[in-house]
């Protein structure tokens, strides 16, 4: 434990040491019961349980995607004809044409707002 | 060892040795838990003056200790200890300020700022002479009010290094700051606690 050496550090926790030893029976109860209430912590069954929670959440998590994916039905909805049109709307020739004409787009919308002016 | 006991013991070892560490562990813990309780309950008094919040704190840092640290090595109990208690001591000032502020809301006071007297008219289980008494109760009125009066960080550095007793490292440990910060919070509240003293040390 750290002693204060010097003058006022020692007057400072001697008052505070005999403040401490004279604490009244009742209150010296009250901590003897709140550290009995502490202690039998140790013997919570919920403590193990609780332990364990966060890799019990991962076990179950892991259990859930193992049987998503081999549902039929999801394997179905995952992988099929759905999810391949919408990567073709995606990825349409449509789509790439009219990036390349953005340049066209553009100028459009420019006439457009000149001939409104006008 | 009874006969039952020991028949157990020779029939399942790995029990006996689980029972036996799970008993070395509490018998630890609750000499650890002896030793702090009464300084810690002070400490947790002198920040929130009011004893029984402060028994309500130290129970809880007691409890969040032993539920959540107790596989810890006992070296390392001190500052974890401290730490949840002064993480206790924060929280309870915060809810303060917020019960006041719904208090003004509601035009109510709570009125019991000054109710707390730091000196219980207990008798001395020590045997100080009534002179020695009155001077030690003075000393640790005046001090406590001029701890009180220290911003929270400084008031937390200088109880857990002055009362408590821990080093710069559990201090920092114990705040959750650097041990730069230890020592210029504790530096700064020994300056400002020997000027607020000044006036009352003794001719």
């Amino acid at each position: 434990m750290n002693e204060p050496n010097d003058q006022f550090g020692k007057k400072a926790k001697a008052a505070f040491d005999a403040s401490v030893d004279k604490l009244d029976a009742a209150t010296l109860s009250k901590l003897n019961a709140s550290r009995h209430r502490a202690l039998e912590e140790l013997t919570r069954p919920t403590r193990q349980w609780s332990r364990w929670a966060p890799a019990t959440g991962v076990a179950a998590a892991a259990l859930l995607a193992v049987i998503w994916l081999q549902s039929p039905t999801a394997v179905q909805d995952a992988a099929g004809p759905v999810n391949v049109m919408d990567m073709e709307i995606l990825l349409g020739e449509d789509s790439i044409e009219m990036l390349e004409e953005l340049e066209f787009y553009s100028w459009i919308d420019v006439g457009d707002l000149e001939s409104d002016v006008g | 060892m009874d006969v039952s006991t020991a028949v157990f013991a020779v029939s399942c070892p790995g029990t006996a040795t689980t029972g036996t560490r799970a008993l070395q562990k509490e018998r630890q813990l609750n000499r650890f838990l002896a030793e702090v309780e009464r300084r810690a309950l002070r400490i947790a008094e002198i920040a929130v003056r009011d004893r029984d919040e402060a028994l309500d704190l130290v129970q809880a840092a007691m409890i969040k200790l032993v539920r959540n640290y107790s596989e810890r090595g006992s070296e390392e109990w001190a500052p974890l200890f401290y730490r949840i208690l002064q993480n206790g001591i924060r929280d309870w000032h915060r809810r303060q300020v917020v019960r006041k502020r719904v208090m003004v809301w509601f035009g109510r006071q709570s009125g019991d700022e000054n109710e707390y007297d730091p000196v219980a008219a207990s008798p001395d289980p020590t045997g100080r002479t009534p002179e020695e008494e009155l001077q030690n109760s003075e000393a640790m009125q005046g001090l406590e009010a001029a701890v009180h009066k220290l911003p929270a960080r400084q008031r937390e550095a200088f109880m857990l290094r002055m009362f408590e007793g821990l080093d710069v490292a559990g201090t920092a440990v114990a705040m959750g700051c650097s041990q730069g910060s230890v020592k210029t919070h504790y530096s700064r509240a020994l300056h400002a606690l020997r000027e607020q003293l000044e006036e009352h040390r003794p001719e």
